[in-house]
């Protein structure tokens, strides 16, 4: 099996997952979740092959273009969905979560992604393109977990529930926020030194990575230093997500300069 | 004094920088930063003069954004130091005096009986403890014997680690900014360039381009020497990614390009039409060479560009130093006659080869009134690479890393090494103790839960 078709397979049943996790929310029936979530296993499963037959195929870490690096985003968020999609984790993020995983696959499958494996341009052959880029996008899948749990905080309607989203936002922020501080930052300064010789130039890429982590920060001090809960965290963690977005998307597309791989 | 320092000991200023640094960064990324006055005129217009009085356009090395980092490293210190000396004697000075009642009010408590002497019940107690890897705090009253019992108290300091590598980060950006030196250095192969602020020179021995068989650079190698009081001292191939380092000094491979002011050309004369050449020459920019035919006697070349684009006012420039168009200037002459003359391209050979008139000015060619009589083909050019190395000295780098690392290590005590305790009030009365027994953590409540259920079962019934 190639690796196109393995992730196909793998969009169709994210978007099956995505149906059933819809439709047991509208029927009102709380066990559907639990099939939408063996599906999205079983979609995840297609999505690790292909990822490993892509590198396989090409050499080079999956994430070297825009389709491969949403490709991979898409999966860490399932593997997010995952671990803090179930049930024992508090109210369910499974459908939303998974809406924004059908969304950056369709996104990467639409022909605006050139999808061909190209070489490896010479700054990029490093082992730090694994380091750097996975631990940043397996950090901003744990940040979209908090955007999640946060948008649906706001939603909320009953105290009991809110309190279980804030909870849950706190944890997705707890893992993510290291893991993106390390990857993003930290494997980011470490490999801009050793490619370019300097470890910071402000360059659009890592100002934007500064301000998302500037974001969380203010969330983690709002937080627990000034007891900040629910509704301003929300916010906060929402703003953080959207920056991160901003971040990995916007900057290559507005904003120019050196960072412009993906 | 004091109000000064509580205004930095507070959170609320390190907020309110935290929104002031995260709105200067993202104006630093909407307006360009470091272009030239010519390109902000034309892009804000009037604004232009305002932003760059404001030094929106080098934003982060203004003093304005280096004195809202100066406020935020100061706050950052007071406000660690200010919560750090309470956080140390909890830690390391603890009382473990306290009550029954306020040990049982604990998050997680229980109270039972052991039918033992006070000492023995210490004994099993504090032999529980410790085999869960607790440390004890005792004080003993005449029957009554407390325990205070905690473990990963290190992280309790996670934040302040975070906040060190901060400040040892910022501190490496100072020390870079004031001490680092940069310059790039331009060789061909066999060159030898000193190193600013160096006490060695070093040389280019070989600049090699690798391609992939689609066309696309694999990599960039330069072979670089180190030469110390005119001695090689070490050869190494620097790449992308790969530097060389000596004496505090790492050599980057950040660039490349062709010496395109004296490259060599081949040119090709033929018969308009003709399929061979009848000669073929190899020469310079501003050289001619001699021509032994009947159709042409000399050839003469004036100009070469690498990459040929019309720029403002008609005028041939080269939009890059790659050679995406090179094109050449070229006449042929028949003794007094002018059989050619115009630019040729290597890409598009048969372009300007009809008129033989200089296709960009348009003027003709005087002898060109009609079909010139020669045709000239650039069949190839060649010049000189040159590989562009940064010599960097960067003495804060070294800090940012010990910072990363800190930084890394206080999250990791922040979040995933959350402190416990457990209080133990132990009191005999009637030849039985009463135990009273409470636990806290911060953090991962259902493990220490079960972590202090099974300390508690395995005190009560001893195997």
């Amino acid at each position: 099996m190639t690796e196109s078709s393995l992730f196909t397979i793998a969009f169709v049943l994210y978007v099956m997952a995505l149906v059933v996790y819809f439709a047991g929310l509208f029927a009102r029936r709380e066990s559907w979740a639990g099939g939408a979530l063996i599906l999205a296993v079983i979609g995840f499963c297609g999505h690790t092959a292909a990822l490993i037959l892509r590198t396989a195929s090409s050499g080079h870490a999956p994430f070297t273009n825009m389709y491969e690096s949403l490709s991979f985003l898409s999966w860490a968020i399932v593997l997010a969905l995952i671990i803090f999609g179930r049930k024992s984790h508090g109210p369910r993020l499974g459908p939303y979560l998974m809406l924004i995983v059908v969304g950056l696959v369709a996104l990467a499958s639409s022909p605006l992604m050139p999808k061909g494996a190209t070489p490896l341009v010479p700054a990029l052959q490093s082992y730090w393109l694994w380091l750097h880029v996975s631990v940043t996008l397996l950090g901003e899948a744990f940040f979209a977990v908090a955007f999640v749990a946060s948008l649906l905080y706001l939603a909320a309607g009953t105290e009991e529930k809110k309190a279980r989203l804030d909870a849950l936002a706190y944890r997705a922020v707890a893992v993510g926020f290291p893991l993106f501080t390390l990857g993003g930052l930290v494997f980011g300064m470490v490999w801009a030194y050793r490619a370019w010789g300097r470890y910071w130039a402000w360059d659009p890429k890592e100002v934007w990575s500064l301000i998302t982590w500037l974001v969380f920060a203010l969330y983690l001090h709002t937080r627990i230093v000034m007891g900040w809960k629910g509704k301003r965290s929300a916010w906060i963690a929402i703003i953080g997500f959207l920056a991160a977005l901003f971040t990995y998307f916007g900057v290559n597309y507005l904003l120019a300069g050196l960072h412009s791989y993906a | 004094m004091r109000s000064v320092w509580k205004f930095f000991a507070s959170v609320e200023l390190a907020i309110v920088l935290l929104i002031v640094l995260t709105v200067a960064s993202v104006l630093g990324t909407l307006i360009p930063q470091g272009r030239s006055a010519a390109e902000y005129a034309a892009r804000y217009g009037s604004l232009s003069g305002l932003f760059t009085g404001l030094r929106l356009t080098s934003l982060y090395q203004s003093a304005w954004f280096l004195a809202i980092l100066f406020l935020f490293a100061l706050n950052t210190i007071v406000c660690t130091l200010s919560r750090l000396g309470p956080k140390w004697r909890r830690a390391f000075r603890p009382a473990p005096e306290t009550d029954a009642k306020a040990v049982s009010s604990m998050r997680l408590s229980s109270r039972f009986r052991l039918p033992l002497p006070v000492a023995s019940a210490r004994d099993a107690v504090a032999g529980r403890l410790t085999a869960r890897r607790y440390r004890l705090d005792e004080s003993a009253q005449g029957e009554r014997r407390v325990i205070l019992a905690r473990k990963r108290r290190m992280g309790w300091f996670g934040s302040d680690v975070v906040h060190l590598g901060l400040l040892v980060i910022l501190a490496g950006g100072l020390t870079s900014g004031l001490g680092g030196r940069r310059a790039q250095l331009s060789l061909s192969d066999g060159q030898t360039a000193d190193v600013p602020h160096a006490s060695f020179q070093v040389r280019l021995d070989k600049f090699e381009t690798e391609y992939y068989p689609d066309g696309g650079v694999k990599d960039w190698k330069s072979t670089v020497t180190v030469v110390e009081d005119g001695a090689p001292v070490l050869t190494r191939v620097v790449e992308v990614n790969e530097p060389l380092t000596y004496k505090g000094f790492s050599f980057y491979q950040t660039s490349y390009g062709w010496d395109w002011t004296a490259p060599s050309l081949v040119l090709e004369l033929r018969k308009p039409g003709g399929p061979a050449a009848f000669k073929t020459v190899t020469l310079k920019v501003g050289e001619q060479a001699a021509v032994d035919s009947p159709d042409a006697t000399r050839v003469l070349v004036s100009r070469f560009v690498p990459d040929f684009v019309i720029g403002e006012g008609n005028r041939i420039q080269s939009r890059s130093d790659q050679p995406n168009n090179p094109a050449a200037q070229v006449e042929a002459w028949k003794g007094e006659e002018r059989v050619f003359s115009g630019w040729i391209f290597a890409k598009f050979p048969d372009f300007g080869q009809g008129h033989g008139n200089d296709p960009m000015s348009g003027a003709r060619t005087n002898a060109a009134a009609g079909a010139p009589k020669i045709a000239v083909i650039l069949k190839d050019y060649a010049a000189a690479p040159y590989s562009v190395l940064e010599a960097a000295k960067d003495p804060g780098a070294n800090l940012i890393w010990l910072g990363c690392l800190l930084i890394t290590a206080g999250f990791f005590l922040a979040f995933y090494w959350p402190p416990r305790e457990i209080r133990v009030v132990l009191e005999e009365s009637q030849g039985r103790v009463d135990v009273t027994a409470g636990g806290q953590a911060s953090k991962s409540r259902d493990a220490f839960k079960s972590e202090f259920d099974g300390i508690i079962g395995s005190i009560r019934r001893p195997e």
